[in-house]
């Protein structure tokens, strides 16, 4: 087979995997909007405020996920792209919950009279 | 259509062999940047959670304050600009640079509403709810995380503009300098038209607010909605087909760069939605 017929192959691929892309994204916002729409419906429904965090934190890491994999096309580039971006992904969360565990503990409450009437 | 149209379908978008890691530098550097930037987040919505965690006397109840309409509509208008990013970089992998245009027109159009909803929120919340930077913890740490993700939302705008102008750079360049300043006319333009027109539509606003009609308003306000007019039509006539341009396919890595960024901002305000507005709804059975 000639290289001009190669070529032509490779690309009618190229663009069939370009046309999926298309539906792909166009079904992921639908998919976001409607997650979207969920996390408003949850925090109406009365549930322990343990769940409705979990629930609300879950949607959130699903909807983040879809946007990165897909979205910003991780999914299809080079894994180093995704080491890279979780590396900064875990320091920056590690830093929140480290600074949310110790502003939590007992000795690192505030103190003072402004906190002492809102306790 | 563009001077690179003759190699479309023949550029990998995913692998350089150019680099030692296959990996474009461009987009190396975006999400290295990027990955930067969830540490400077993190921080600021970590600020904001330990002090709404620990209230001191006398914090705003945030739910006097908050519109969960409005933010709910700023964070659909934020994911569709995403998904038309994502379809910007998809025509450009293409070569489609008219296609390209029209979904970097709506981003930036998308990208000025979630600016509109952000300025009318603040602009409600100091004057209303009487919330400033300064006179409590609570609007201190609110406005500088949310602040700051607008800035990076206005920054993207910015940049989305730019990028946008840049497609309309001419394959002859025998005209020498004279695609630059078009091109600073067209941003001047672009710049002109937003401001007027964000203007003119609070204005417009403020006119049914306060129950006058529209022939009160055009009395009024005469000059800034004909400039708009006059601004929209310097947009189209800046943005009618200027024969071959030197865009196309071999620029995808400018734009899919851009969209990295774009895409960031709107991940970050997905974190920032439940995180900083909803928990504040939640109701205890």
């Amino acid at each position: 087979m000639s290289a001009t017929a190669d070529a032509s192959t490779l690309s009618a691929s190229d663009s069939h995997a370009h046309d999926g892309k298309f539906h792909v994204f166009v079904q992921l916002a639908m998919i976001l909007a409607i997650i979207t729409g969920m996390e408003l419906l949850v925090i109406y429904i009365p549930m322990p405020e343990w769940l409705v965090i979990s629930i609300l934190m879950g949607l959130s890491v699903v909807k983040f996920l879809a946007v990165i994999f897909i979205f910003m096309h991780l999914k299809w580039d080079k894994a180093f792209c995704t080491i890279l971006f979780f590396i900064g992904l875990a320091l920056g969360g590690g830093t929140l919950w480290a600074l949310l565990l110790l502003h939590g503990a007992k000795d690192s409450q505030p103190v003072g009279p402004a906190y002492e009437m809102v306790e | 259509m563009s001077s690179h149209a003759a190699t479309a379908g023949h550029i990998d978008h995913h692998h350089d062999a150019t680099t030692s890691t296959g990996i474009p530098n461009k987009k190396l550097f975006m999400w290295a940047f990027l990955a930067s930037d969830c540490m400077f987040f993190g921080s600021l919505i970590a600020t904001h959670l330990i002090y709404r965690l620990h209230p001191p006397a006398g914090s705003p109840d945030p739910r006097d304050l908050f519109s969960i309409e409005l933010t709910s509509g700023s964070t659909f208008i934020l994911l569709m600009s995403s998904l038309l990013m994502a379809l910007a970089v998809n025509a450009i992998q293409k070569g489609n640079v008219a296609t390209t245009r029209k979904m970097l027109l709506g981003t930036i159009i998308f990208g000025l509403i979630f600016l509109g909803g952000q300025v009318y929120e603040f602009n409600h919340f100091v004057k209303v709810g009487g919330l400033t930077l300064s006179n409590s913890v609570f609007g201190s740490t609110f406005y500088t995380l949310t602040g700051t993700h607008g800035t990076h939302v206005a920054i993207g705008v910015l940049w989305l503009v730019l990028m946008y102008i840049r497609t309309f750079k001419p394959t002859d360049d025998s005209n020498g300098q004279g695609w630059i300043a078009k091109g600073a006319l067209h941003f001047l333009a672009f710049a002109g038209a937003v401001v007027v027109g964000m203007y003119t539509l609070l204005a417009l606003v403020h006119a049914y607010e306060e129950g006058h009609g529209l022939a009160y308003y055009f009395s009024h306000h005469f000059i800034s909605f004909g400039g708009t007019i006059a601004l929209i039509g310097a947009l189209i006539w800046f943005a009618r087909s200027p024969g071959p341009v030197d865009f196309g396919e071999a620029n995808a890595i400018d734009v899919e760069s851009m969209g990295l960024y774009w895409h960031f901002v709107d991940i970050v305000w997905i974190v920032i939605f439940p995180v900083v507005y909803l928990l504040e709804y939640i109701v205890l059975p």
